[in-house]
This record gives C-alpha cells, sequence and structure tokens, in this order.
C-alpha cells in the first residue's frame, strides 16, 4: 500500500515538473518570440512586401503567355513559374500577416536595400525587373512563336531584377526561413535564366539585355 | 311508267343520296380546315405568348436589376480617427445586373462576378459599384473624388494608387466627401490628399485583416 503510494506521488511530482517545464518553454518562446517579430522598416519586412508586389507581375506574364502560344515547353515553365510564385508570394504575405505588418509602405520599394531612390522606370515597372504596362499589353497580343519569344526576354529581365532583390534578402534578412527562401529563389531563377537562355536561342533570339 | 317511275324515282334516290355525299364531303372539308385554322391559331398564340413572354423577360432582367439586393445589413460607426467601420452584415453572393448598396461608395455586399482590376488601376471614368465591390473583397483600398477635389489632389492619389498594387481610384458623383477611401466594411472621407490619415488608411486596409478573400487577384478580371 505504501509503495502504492509512493508510486502515485513520484507520477503527480514527474506530471508538476513536465507541466512546468512546457510552461517555461513555452513562456521563453513567446518572449523571443516578439522579439523576433521583425519591424516594419527591417529587411525581412521589406522583402517581404516587396517581393510578394515582383511576384505577382510573373504570375500575370506566365497566365497571358499561356493563352498565345500552344508550344508545350513554354506553356510548362509559365506553368511552374506562375504556381512557384504565386505560392511564395503568398508565404511571404502570410508572414507579413503574421507579424502584423502592413502590405504596403509609404517609403518607396526597395528602400531597405537602400534603393529607395533608384530612378523609377514608371509606367507600372515599379521595381527592377518588371515590365511596364505597356510591355504587358503587347504580350497580350502577340501569338505563337512571337509571344513566346517576348515572354522569355521578359522573364529573364524579370528573373534578374528578382535575383538581385533576393540577393538583398540573403544578405540582410534575420529570419531563418525567409533567408533560405530567397536562397530558394536565386538559385532556381538562376538556372531558369539559363534555360530561357537556351529556349529564346532555339527560337532564333537572344535576351534583351 | 311504272317502270319509268321506278327509274325516276330510283334515280332521284341516287342523286339525294349523291347530293347527301357531297355535302357531307363539304362538311368534312369545312371541319377539317376550322379544325387546322383553329390549330395554326393556337399554335401562333402561343408563339407569341412565349415570345412577348420571353422578350419581357429580358426586360425585366434590366430594370429589375434596380431592385437586386445587395444583402446587406447594418449601419456605419465611427472611430475616433474618423473611419467609418459597416457594423452588421455584408453579403458575398455573385449577381449579375444592378445591385442597390445601402453606402456610397459602397464596401461590400452581394456583387458582380467579375472583379474590378485592382492592380494599381486609375481609372479616369466612372467604374462599376458591382466590380469594385468585388475588388474590395480581394482585399483592394478603393480611392473616389468628386469633381470638387482639387486637381493637384486627385493628381498625387493618382500617383500613389499606381505604385500600390491592391488599390484602385476612379470618380464618383454620388458621395459626401471631395475624397472617399474605401475598403471591404470600412470608409474614411477626406477633404485633401495630405491629410495624414490617407496614408495610414492604405497601410491597414491594402490586404489588410478586412480582406474576406485573401490572396484573390488584383490582375485578371475587367478587360
Amino acid at each position: 500500500m505504501r509503495k502504492h503510494i509512493g508510486w502515485v506521488a513520484g507520477a503527480a511530482a514527474a506530471v508538476l515538473v513536465a507541466a512546468g517545464a512546457v510552461t517555461y518553454a513555452v513562456a521563453e518562446d513567446d518572449g523571443s518570440g516578439a522579439a523576433r517579430t521583425p519591424a516594419a522598416d527591417s529587411a525581412d519586412a521589406g522583402f517581404a512586401r516587396d517581393m510578394a508586389v515582383h511576384h505577382q507581375q510573373a504570375v500575370e506574364m506566365s497566365y497571358i503567355v499561356r493563352d498565345r502560344t500552344k508550344n508545350e515547353e513554354v506553356r510548362r515553365l509559365a506553368y511552374d513559374i506562375a504556381q512557384t510564385q504565386a505560392n511564395q508570394r503568398g508565404m511571404l504575405l502570410g508572414w507579413l500577416d503574421l507579424w502584423e505588418l502592413p502590405k504596403v509602405s509609404a517609403k518607396p520599394p526597395m528602400s531597405w536595400m537602400g534603393m529607395g531612390d533608384m530612378p523609377e522606370r514608371g509606367d507600372g515597372s515599379l521595381m527592377p525587373g518588371m515590365a511596364t504596362d505597356t510591355e504587358m499589353r503587347k504580350l497580350g497580343t502577340l501569338n505563337g512563336k512571337q509571344a513566346e519569344i517576348f515572354y522569355l526576354q521578359l522573364m529573364t529581365d524579370h528573373h534578374k531584377g528578382g535575383i538581385h532583390m533576393a540577393e538583398g534578402c540573403v544578405a540582410k534578412c534575420t529570419v531563418g526561413v525567409e533567408k533560405r527562401l530567397a536562397q530558394g529563389m536565386v538559385d532556381a531563377q538562376q538556372s531558369e535564366i539559363q534555360l530561357m537562355a537556351g529556349m529564346l536561342k532555339e527560337r532564333g533570339a537572344k535576351a534583351r539585355s | 311508267m311504272a317502270s319509268g317511275n321506278k327509274t325516276s324515282n330510283a334515280a332521284r334516290k341516287a342523286r339525294i343520296e349523291e347530293m347527301r355525299r357531297a355535302e357531307q364531303a363539304r362538311e368534312r372539308r369545312n371541319r377539317i380546315l376550322v379544325i387546322a385554322g383553329s390549330v395554326v391559331a393556337v399554335a401562333a398564340l402561343v408563339a407569341g405568348g412565349v415570345f412577348v413572354v420571353k422578350s419581357q423577360d429580358g426586360k425585366k432582367d434590366d430594370t429589375a436589376s434596380d431592385s437586386k439586393s445587395s444583402g446587406d445589413s447594418g449601419h456605419w460607426s465611427t472611430g475616433k480617427d474618423g473611419v467609418r467601420t459597416w457594423t452588421g452584415k455584408l453579403s458575398r453572393t455573385h449577381v449579375e445586373g444592378t445591385v442597390k448598396y445601402p453606402m456610397h461608395p459602397p464596401v461590400g455586399g452581394n456583387h458582380n462576378p467579375v472583379w474590378l482590376n485592382c492592380n494599381g488601376n486609375v481609372y479616369t471614368k466612372p467604374v462599376k459599384d458591382e466590380n469594385a465591390v468585388h475588388a474590395e473583397e480581394h482585399g483592394a483600398a478603393w480611392v473616389t473624388y468628386t469633381d470638387k477635389a482639387s486637381k493637384s489632389d486627385v493628381a498625387a492619389l493618382a500617383a500613389k494608387v499606381r505604385q500600390t498594387p491592391y488599390s484602385m481610384m476612379s470618380p464618383y458623383a454620388d458621395q459626401s466627401a471631395p475624397i472617399e477611401l474605401s475598403a471591404w466594411g470600412h470608409q474614411l472621407s477626406v477633404q485633401s490628399a495630405k491629410d495624414p490619415r490617407v496614408a495610414k488608411f492604405f497601410e491597414t486596409y491594402v490586404q489588410g485583416a478586412q480582406t474576406p478573400e485573401p490572396g484573390a487577384s488584383c490582375t485578371g478580371g475587367t478587360m
């Protein structure tokens, strides 16, 4: 009987210790979690805001070209880019939601990279690599091979601008998962630029710059 | 004579018989004509009736849209910062035609299946409420102005909207202030583009927490 009570007391003590440990861990997490939430003008928040906008145009561009050509290779690339960048955009916006930060800033795009004063191309091209509204409209009027070439050229420029911005986050971001996503963008888009260079060559064309 | 009579009797009978047959044939023919005529007349009436009903149906689609409900109920409550918040229900059903909204510009309610492109689009002509409400559902802020707004304010706001995906701008006659900022469930009246609450409104409501459908698109809607 006494032995039995001992077991019960032991188990109760173990439960109390475990509960205390969990409480301590949660409290600890809460404290450091609050400290880890990036500020609105941080690289983490800035990259999440700006890359979400940058990605959106790549998604739109890819949808357009899929309506303008029947070429399987270009349609597959466009599908891949649209799916990938739409999902990544969702992650970026989701983090801003979690951090309870605005999706827009009164400061110019890429201020977090020290590029707030860069000359603006205008006409809907808000950041480096982005196409103008005029170029987007033109893509929507081309057909077949013409549309494929123009898409590959626009997307090559878009990726170059995107890689540059993602490198900014790799250098300045402090949130691990975001830094990793940015590095992943750099790697994937560099390899896609190679792929698109080959596709342009097959079509007797090349990148614009 | 008797035989003659008989003959003439028989002949008369035959003639009568023949006349009766002719009469019956004529009656049968008339009956067929009457029935056929009636059938044609009834068919024409039915077809005409269907046509009239159908064409009235078409008209009804256009005019009944006036009375189509937004499905909204509730009222505004105004915060310390002047932002009005719709307290009550904002419906979200896709409907065709014109919707009657309880507030102007509308900040929610039943709307057209096609969203207004809100990728920083600056419209210089009025847009349809029903498309704009759908854009608000996607998280867009909507800047509207009357002819009382100054030209420099309109230009400044247009520049801001052009740089802000998930916002849009259009002239709007039926509103109380010269400049209104609207988002799903929220609205702010300002007299000038320089009002600091404009930037705050954008920060809070462009793809803000009020968005009923986060992640939905501001491109690929109205052409």
